[in-house]
């Protein structure tokens, strides 16, 4: 049973940074040159911006197929509408992890980046190895300036 | 050689992961007359895969914080890594065109830091191309004639073109003319600006899209694939590794970031560069090296 999400449109266009989804006549220009459509035919960034404009609250889970794009920004290319599916995609993903949706490793990465101030922490075997290539410590002072700005 | 002045954005795949690629740059780069300079402080970009799909609020926050931190010192930032470039360059953008400014301002202001748009983001690539490849060509102390090189640009080095603008998208010469400048041979091969994979989340998917770029770079009689960003370098370096136990299929090509291939040309020991920490051994190409 398909979902209809009546806030779903306005909480995109509020995450916008999207593209202009109103704008897209499912020319498929997009599908045609998509890696991920061209390996699994569930994944098709038309149907994503058609299912997204009609609020179809069905894309927004950790396990939605929004989560195989490649973000290889070859869609963006080559649509003519400036739609940009892989912007829409992107805004979706951003609704997910708000609305508690997303894959777990969308949260890990944050809460690495929050305590670490980097995406992948400081280890002992990695200040050693960069010891023994002679290069210059890390500086891991950082992640409190990140903690005040991503908490 | 006097050189020009860059701040170093090393990011945090190449120090933390692959140290040998900063090694590298650390190296050859001066030698092209490209100083490294480096600053305290910076963050992750943040990468522009699980951070960017998380908040896009959040994502242009930090990386205006890390540019911010980079305008200061008056200097043009270099960053090895697509990831980076794409983040920094896309953010430094919307922070011109979008009336975004005032917003991260604002936030920016209590740690002591304010845009003022000075600093250009840089890739690497960006940065040896303004040296000229003559100039490169020039400074090779050992020419890698005959080596054949499969380029793998990387999806967020070309695209958007509009918002990056380094290259066409679609057809592509700046880093062949840098990889020329050292001698080697480029091979071109069937879906060439295609993507590695690396941010879909389906193991199989993403290694299948790595195996089929591998194959046709295989197909091309490639001696060692060209990259230059730490993730795309993984995606074929230790995907190969996994191609192989999960899609039972052997390519064995070694995986160089731009910078190392350059090292070795400027006439720097090989041995000297960290490379036995790549999973692909790299023994069979250094030996094709001489
Ligand atoms: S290319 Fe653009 S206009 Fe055409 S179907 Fe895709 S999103 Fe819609
Ligand atoms: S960015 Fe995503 S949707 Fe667009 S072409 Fe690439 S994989 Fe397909």
């Amino acid at each position: 049973m398909v979902s209809v999400n009546p806030d779903f449109k306005k909480n995109l266009s509020e995450v916008e940074k999207a593209g202009e989804i109103d704008h897209c006549y499912q020319c498929n220009a997009c599908v045609s040159e998509c890696p991920t459509a061209r390996l699994d035919s569930r994944f098709n960034p038309a149907e994503i911006v058609l299912s997204a404009s009609l609020g179809l609250g069905e894309l927004i889970d950790k396990d939605s197929i929004i989560w195989e794009c490649a973000t290889c920004y070859k869609c963006y290319e080559f649509c003519p509408q400036g739609t940009h599916p892989v912007e829409v995609i992107t805004a979706l993903k951003n609704v997910a992890y708000k609305s508690g949706n997303s894959p777990e490793e969308i949260k890990d990465s944050r809460v690495h980046v929050i305590e670490n101030g980097t995406f992948i922490p400081l280890s002992e075997a990695i200040k050693k190895r960069r010891r023994e290539l002679g290069l210059p410590e890390v500086d891991s002072t950082v992640a409190e300036q990140v903690k005040k700005i991503m908490e | 050689m006097k050189g020009t002045d860059f701040t170093f954005f090393p990011g945090c795949m190449i120090p933390l992961r692959h140290p040998q690629i900063e090694l590298a740059a650390r190296i050859a780069l001066p030698q092209c007359g490209i100083n490294l300079i480096d600053v305290r402080g910076f963050s992750c970009c943040p990468e522009p895969w699980n951070i960017k799909a998380s908040s896009l609020e959040d994502w242009l926050t930090l990386a205006s914080r890390n540019i911010a931190l980079a305008e200061r010192g008056n200097r043009d930032l270099l960053t090895l890594c697509n990831g980076c470039y794409s983040t920094l360059k896309e953010a430094s953008q919307i922070l011109k065109e979008n009336g975004e400014k005032q917003t991260i301002s604002e936030k920016l202001s209590p740690l002591g830091l304010s845009l003022n748009g000075k600093a250009k983001v840089k890739h690497v690539a960006e940065c040896l191309a303004e040296v000229g490849a003559e100039r490169i060509s020039s400074l090779v102390r050992k020419p890698l004639k005959g080596l054949k090189v499969a380029i793998h640009h990387g999806c967020h080095l070309l695209r958007p073109s509009r918002l990056v603008s380094f290259d066409d998208p679609f057809n592509p010469e700046v880093l062949e003319h840098l990889v020329e400048a050292l001698s080697c041979e480029v091979v071109k091969y069937d879906g060439y600006t295609d993507c590695c994979g690396n941010a879909v989340r389906s193991p199989e998917l993403s290694l299948s899209m790595a195996s089929n770029k591998c194959k046709a770079m295989k197909d091309s009689g490639a001696d060692v694939i060209v990259v230059v960003c730490p993730a795309c370098f993984e995606q074929f370096d230790f995907g190969q590794l996994e191609i192989k136990r999960k899609l039972k299929k052997d390519y064995q090509i070694p995986v160089l970031h731009y910078c190392q291939l350059l090292a070795i040309s400027l006439g720097n020991d090989p041995s000297a560069l960290g490379l036995q920490a790549h999973r692909v051994g790299v023994d069979g190409l250094m030996k094709k090296i001489g």
